[in-house]
């Protein structure tokens, strides 16, 4: 068997209840990619975006193992992930030994090209608060709805809205100087 | 200038294509495939991160494409299978003893599991009928059943299908045909035959 192209969140649910390896395949095809972006802006390095997406789902498997039928039928699949993304991003950025962003090593020559201003992003979005940041990210990165950022943050919807609609102004004035300079 | 909302929409950016492998493979939910070579020609193997999920020679799945839409479970085509590994099968298929090989039978049914799991006791040198298998799993009725079962093993030459004949004697039907399955037995010195 192949792995499918990406599917919808019910084709998800349906395969995770009667073929869970198969389920769980579909579900990294679909929301792996998303992640790492997510991840990628949120750490800053690569390495630690591409083992945020690996073990986002690793212990997504294993919380499958122990949820029932009706429970995985329930899922709200992205808010659920980002929920376990968020912790492990959580988790390196208290790591000791951290590189400030924007001073990481740029990826090798095998890597996937980064766009040009990568790390120039990187800097902008290191000056938002971190709710801020991570709501941005969620939203206009990963293209999580608020709802799911609500979910997968455990803030309300209506402080999300406050959080995206704050950070994206202090980007613009981060943009706006830069520019002006 | 696009604005900003444009802006971080273009920071999406794809992960390394191995990426969605090693997630895979490494949470036990898909298999990797490689080539050992064997005395019917390279045979296809697939494993998980518990044992063998399934075995076909390249005469019946020419290409890696028509394994892979044969094969049971999500699977990604590996550059080598690990040497240690690899040399298990070739001493397995070489004596005929696959004892010390895993094999992981997950979504097969459970009687599928419970034939093949008896069949594999069977050792080199010996055949069996299909009634002996239907005995063994309490079920007498069920030789029929045990037949289908067998027709659908994943994991031929290594669990021995071919040792489980007729009860005339007779060899029966094989998947790759009733002469390698005689071909087989000659080989492991079945000589009534």
């Amino acid at each position: 068997m192949k792995a499918r192209d990406a599917s919808n969140d019910a084709e998800i649910h349906t395969a995770l209840v009667t073929d869970r390896d198969l389920g769980f395949t579909m579900l990294v095809r679909r929301y792996q990619p998303g992640i790492y972006s997510g991840a990628r802006r949120l750490t800053h390095r690569h390495e630690d975006a591409e083992e945020v997406a690996q073990d986002t789902f690793l212990r997504a498997y294993r919380a499958l193992d122990t949820y029932d039928d009706q429970r995985i039928k329930d899922l709200k699949i992205q808010g659920w992930l980002w929920t376990i993304a968020l912790n492990l991003c959580r988790d390196r950025a208290t790591r000791p030994n951290r590189e400030m962003p924007g001073l990481a090593e740029p990826p090798d020559s095998t890597s996937d090209a980064m766009p040009i201003d990568s790390e120039s992003w990187n800097r902008r979005l290191a000056r938002l608060s971190d709710d801020q940041r991570t709501a941005v990210v969620l939203r206009h990165v990963a293209d999580l709805t608020i709802r799911d950022i609500s979910a997968a943050t455990g803030r309300p919807e209506g402080t999300v809205k406050t959080d995206i609609s704050r950070g994206l102004e202090r980007l613009r004035e981060a943009v706006k100087r830069e520019e002006i300079l | 200038m696009n604005n900003i909302e444009d802006r971080l929409a273009g920071l999406t950016e794809r992960p390394p294509q191995s990426l969605e492998r090693s997630t895979v493979v490494g949470a036990g939910a898909g298999d990797l495939v490689a080539t050992v070579d064997s005395r019917f020609g390279p045979l296809w193997i697939a494993w998980s991160s518990i044992g063998i999920t399934g075995l076909t020679p390249s005469f019946a799945s020419p290409t890696v494409e028509s394994f892979l839409d044969h094969h049971r479970r999500v699977s990604y085509e590996a550059s080598s299978m690990p040497r240690s590994l690899e040399t298990e099968i070739e001493e397995a298929l070489a004596s005929g003893d696959a004892e010390s090989i895993a094999f992981d039978l997950r979504g097969l049914s459970d009687f599928q599991q419970s034939v093949l799991e008896s069949c594999a006791t069977i050792p080199p040198g010996s055949v069996r009928p299909y009634g002996w298998i239907a005995n063994e799993l309490h079920k007498p009725g069920a030789t029929r059943a045990v037949g289908t079962a067998l027709a659908k093993n994943p994991i031929p030459l290594l669990i021995p299908c071919h040792r489980v004949v007729k009860s005339d004697g007779s060899v029966g039907n094989y998947a790759f045909g009733a002469e390698m399955k005689r071909d087989l037995l000659i080989h492991e010195g079945v000589i009534a035959l």
